[in-house]
């Protein structure tokens, strides 16, 4: 077991070596070098602006010394000051002379997006297994049709439109549900319940729309999964020994079933990540996504750079979880017995 | 062919995306008004006979600015499956077939792709360059091609060993040959299934994009720009957000089934 995560572990390397040559590739792929595009498209960039850039990512050195200073910086975790919010620091807190901290903009704003995913994943998991069981032991009867239409509609369902929907109808014509920020604006005056409350409500639609995409498909999955291992032979072994269905189901049908679900809510921790932009833009909620949209309308290189790098690195934490959490529930991994 | 027709989920996708494919492809002769015709007598009509879809805040005809809208989301889903398809097939093909280390090369890079989150490296690329449709088909082209590679390469390995392909290659046929006249006619079916469910998220990806500013920018209409609009009037104008948001959903929807549907009726394994 240990030596699987091991592997596991050290495989990372060569992941984000390949992460970092993409995003420097992205980074040259503007006409001109990021200058001459930070420079066309605002106007307002100021000379020292632009020497600023060039000092950062050390345009003025050959293109493999300048990767070599990026995969330096990204080792480091180092992503510079942003240009547009007042020089905060793209990642983490920074002290000055004084000893005045400054928060970084990714350090406050991954926890936000980091909460979301996290509930929503826990809302595709609780929802999406009862699903896919229910219509695999219905399957072809009503319940099972009823599923796989609201499976095939929450495929095909644009986030942002069903976001805009809901909002419209909850928030403002019926004033349910708050449509904006994470907090009421008199939150600092709560009880620590009724502050739990309030962002829970915020938070109810960015999770409900973040969580949609997943549920259908792991619903699905489920279902497929269910069908199959249904049809094993040791399923009809545990039938023919007596055992009653509910066991037959929960016990030695489920526990197979649901094993490879936990890969696959490992794979769509990018798809999550990503899918924040939406989300967190539309409600006003500053998690990465937001940070990243803003910092994609004003072009803000270094804090685009910074998150694309935290965001694929936060997916490979979570698939190194997921294939821990794959280990442990499965005892052929954690015995040792499959390679 | 009748396999596919005997499937109801195929033969709804089948109907619903013949359905918006011919409503774009004869959209200037169906719309009613000149889809960028601003008329300031006319704003925020709600819908009626003269305007299907109501009117938009400059006056322009909503159900015209659709039928042109679709053409774009369509054009872009095509073209950047398109570009998708190809890069996945090359490669994978020549993952699964000279094996070795181009492969193990081959299936780091995909692992690599799969690991950055895809809207944010589109957002990215999409913030060096200028959004315009034919960056945006690229993008989302050069962002997509992972899951065909690794479709495509599982094919030719499990078909490189089957005795077609063995005799093939003791009568002396070529790599190219056995590649293009025997390995890739055998793989047709998933990479027929993947390219029309890529279309629907392209399709999805796209007007996210348009939504969000970053895609085909207006004057030119697009389903997700349209809705962005609407996005402004909601609270005057419900049908400016609803009917954009219908047409995703429904043709999301079509190519979704549609490739379901392939699925089952092609795939010997699944059907029983």
């Amino acid at each position: 077991m240990m030596q699987y995560i091991l592997k596991r572990v050290l495989w990372m390397g060569p992941l984000l070596v390949g992460i970092s040559l993409i995003s420097f590739l992205i980074m040259h792929l503007a006409p001109g070098d990021i200058t001459t595009t930070e420079a066309s498209f605002n106007p307002k960039t100021s000379q020292e602006s632009i020497q600023k850039l060039r000092k950062l990512y050390h345009l003025d050195e050959p293109v493999i010394v300048q990767y070599g200073y990026w995969l330096k910086r990204m080792v480091k975790l180092d992503f510079g000051n942003s240009f547009a919010s007042h020089q905060r620091p793209v990642f983490w807190q920074t002290k000055d002379a004084q000893g005045n901290i400054t928060k970084g903009m990714i350090q406050q704003a991954m926890p936000i997006t980091l909460m979301i995913n996290v509930l929503s994943m826990a809302l595709i998991f609780s929802v999406a297994l009862p699903l896919g069981v229910i219509s695999a032991l219905t399957h072809h009867r009503a319940s099972d049709r009823a599923i796989t239409i609201f499976v095939f509609i929450g495929f095909a369902m644009p986030g942002f439109w069903l976001a805009l929907m809901l909002m419209y109808w909850l928030g403002v014509l019926h004033n349910l549900l708050p449509i904006s920020g994470l907090h009421s604006l008199d939150a600092e005056r709560m009880g620590l319940i009724a502050w739990t409350l309030d962002a829970g409500k915020h938070l109810l639609i960015p999770v409900f729309i973040s969580a949609l995409g997943g549920l259908a498909g792991i619903s699905l999955f489920v279902k497929n999964g269910m069908l199959d291992v249904l049809h094993q032979d040791y399923i009809t072994t545990a039938r023919a020994k007596g055992l009653p269905e509910n066991t037959v189901i929960y016990r030695h049908a489920l526990r197979n079933a649901w094993l490879p679900l936990i890969t696959l809510l490992g794979l769509s921790i990018p798809g999550l990540i990503g899918g924040s932009v939406i989300a967190e833009s539309l409600f006003a909620i500053p998690g990465m996504g937001k940070l990243f949209y803003d910092a994609v309308l004003m072009r803000d290189f270094p804090v685009i750079m910074g998150i694309l790098t935290i965001g694929s690195a936060l997916t490979l934490v979570g698939n190194l979880l997921a294939d821990i959490a794959y280990a442990w529930a499965d005892p052929r991994v954690r015995r040792g017995v499959a390679g | 062919m009748k396999r596919v027709l005997a499937n109801p989920l195929a033969c709804w996708g089948l109907a619903i995306t013949l359905i918006t494919l011919l409503l774009a492809l004869f959209a200037p002769a169906i719309a009613p008004y000149d889809p960028d015709a601003i008329d300031v007598k006319q704003i925020l009509l709600s819908p009626s006979a003269s305007h299907w879809m109501g009117t938009d805040g400059l006056g322009r005809d909503v159900f015209s600015r659709m039928l042109f809208g679709a053409r774009i989301s369509l054009m872009v889903g095509f073209v950047a499956v398109g570009i998708a398809t190809i890069i996945g097939v090359l490669l994978g093909a020549i993952s699964g077939y000279y094996r070795g280390w181009v492969d193990i090369f081959i299936m780091r890079l995909v692992d690599v792709m799969l690991s950055i989150p895809t809207f944010f490296l589109i957002l990215a690329v999409i913030a060096f360059l200028t959004p315009s449709i034919w960056n945006i088909m690229i993008v989302i082209g050069l962002t997509s091609w992972m899951g065909v590679t690794r479709l495509v390469r599982a094919e030719f390995l499990s078909l490189r060993e089957r005795e077609f392909v063995l005799s093939a290659k003791a009568l002396g046929a070529g790599d190219l040959r056995l590649i293009f006249r025997h390995l890739l006619p055998n793989s047709l079916t998933p990479i027929i299934v993947s390219t029309v469910l890529g279309i629907a998220s392209a399709v999805l990806v796209e007007s996210g994009l348009s939504f969000l500013g970053l895609g085909v920018q207006p004057p030119q209409a697009s389903w997700g720009n349209i809705l962005t609009d609407g996005k402004e009037y909601i609270q005057f104008a419900w049908w400016l957000s609803l009917f954009p948001g219908l047409a995703i959903l429904f043709t999301v929807l079509g190519y979704n089934l549609l490739g379901e549907g392939l699925r089952d009726a092609l795939d010997p394994r699944t059907t029983n």
